[in-house]
Order: structure tokens, then sequence, then C-alpha cells
């Protein structure tokens, strides 16, 4: 599906860039913030392999 | 009217939590509430209202649909209290320093 | 799409209070999406749609709605997609 798009990670060193990132954003808590993030989004896409769910409407109302 | 709602930052958007706020967003769209949180990602905010039969209802206004949000009153600590223990389960509930 | 204008003018002194309420904030929003699970929702969205549907999850990007039995105006679907693009609010009563 689409949604998976976005999630893509960029092409050099995703790891790393995102736990930069995360840290600068968040500070101590980046782990905390992460790990609840990770958690979230595998739960989201399990989800989505799950039921295949498909856009509705199937035209953006906003773009 | 231009909003820069999304681009205040955590700091601002903390003024407001634990307000009630009335928050104008789409077209002629106006709502009241508790403001819970600010989501730091998209902006969206977060209003719990408690109805009278002790639960409450949750309204989740996105941050990209805000146009304005005017504070009402600030929150005693009972509603305080009741806002902020809504969605934390009992066992990670703390208080910070 | 996280603002960073506010972190550019914050000192050193002031990040580490900036990154606090990054955290809390953020933290309760997800805290507070979770409790939704499964639960009945209604959608505003633009062009004065309104819907119902029980909330299933959403990403982390919030770009993306995941939900089951959604009542559109011309039948239920049993799986959907929502654009958090075409909502202006939801609410859930609890």
């Amino acid at each position: 599906g689409s949604w998976r798009n976005s999630m893509a990670p960029p092409s050099e060193r995703p790891g790393e860039r995102r736990g930069a990132e995360m840290k600068k954003l968040y500070g101590e808590d980046a782990a905390k913030i992460q790990a609840m993030e990770a958690a979230m989004q595998l739960n989201f896409d399990r989800h989505c392999d799950l039921k295949q769910p498909k856009y509705w409407p199937v035209i953006p109302l906003k773009l | 009217m231009q909003c820069d709602w999304p681009l205040l930052g955590p700091l601002q958007w903390m003024r407001y939590v634990n307000k009630q706020v009335k928050v104008k967003a789409g077209k002629d769209e106006e709502r009241r509430g508790w403001l819970l949180t600010v989501d730091p990602v998209s902006a969206s905010l977060v209003l719990v209202d408690f109805k009278e039969d002790g639960g409450a209802s949750v309204q989740v206004v996105m941050g990209h649909a805000v146009e304005e949000v005017e504070v009402l009153q600030e929150a005693d600590e009972e509603t305080t209290q009741r806002l902020q223990s809504s969605f934390l389960p009992a066992k990670t509930r703390r208080l910070d320093p | 799409s996280i603002a960073t204008s506010a972190s550019s003018e914050t000192n050193a002194e002031q990040l580490p209070i900036e990154q606090h309420a990054r955290s809390v904030l953020r933290e309760t929003f997800l805290r507070c999406l979770l409790s939704m699970t499964n639960k009945k929702v209604q959608f505003l969205m633009h062009e004065r749609v309104k819907v119902e549907a029980t909330f299933g999850a959403s990403d982390i990007d919030v770009l993306n709605f995941q939900v089951s039995d959604l009542h559109t105006p011309i039948g239920v679907q049993k799986e959907a997609l929502i654009r958090c693009q075409d909502v202006i609010s939801f609410t859930c009563d609890s």
C-alpha cells in the first residue's frame, strides 16, 4: 500500500540519522519516545497487512 | 487569517495545556474543551470534555486545520488532576519533581 | 513536519526544557491515540463530510488512520484508511 512510501527510510544510514534526530528533538527522553513510536508503527503496519484497508475517500478531499 | 499554530513549538504549546480553550478549525467550525496535549509532530490538539455521568469525550483537532486557539480559563487543581490522569495507566503515573 | 523554528531561537539552557516539553506532549498524545483503539469515533472531514468508524491505529507521522466499519454516505466499508489531511477533527466518547 502507498502508506508505506512515507515510511521508507532515507537511503544513507537511516537508523543512525533517525537516532540523532530523535536525540535532538527529545533529548534524554529520545529512547523512550522512539520505543513508543516503534511499537505504534509496528501495530499500524500489522493492522494494514492483515486487513488490507483501502483509502476512503479514493480521491483526497484536500490536496 | 494566516495562523502559525503548527510553528509555535513545544514551549509555546505548553502554555495552552490544562486550559479551557476555544479552537477554530475548518470553515466556521468552533469547539471548546480542556487542552490535554498538543502533538509536537502534527501540531494536533487533544481536547477533553467531562460529562456529568463521569465519562469524558475526547476530541482531536488536526494541526493543519487549526485557524485560531483562544484561552478561556485555567483549570483548577481538581480538573487538572482529572485531565492528566485520563489516559495514563496507573502504573506509569508518577509525579515529576 | 516538526516545528524547528522555536528551537533555533532557544539557547543552550532552554534546550533541555524544550526537549522535555516536547517529550511530555508527544507521549501524552501517543497514549491518547492508543486509548482510542477499538472505540467508535466520529470524523469531521473537509467538504463537511461526517463519517463514523471504529478506530484501529495511526501511523506515527499522523498521516493515516486505519479504521474498521466505516459508515460512508454510500454504505459501510469494512476496512479503510483515512488520510489525516482530509480530517479536520475527530471525536471519541469514553
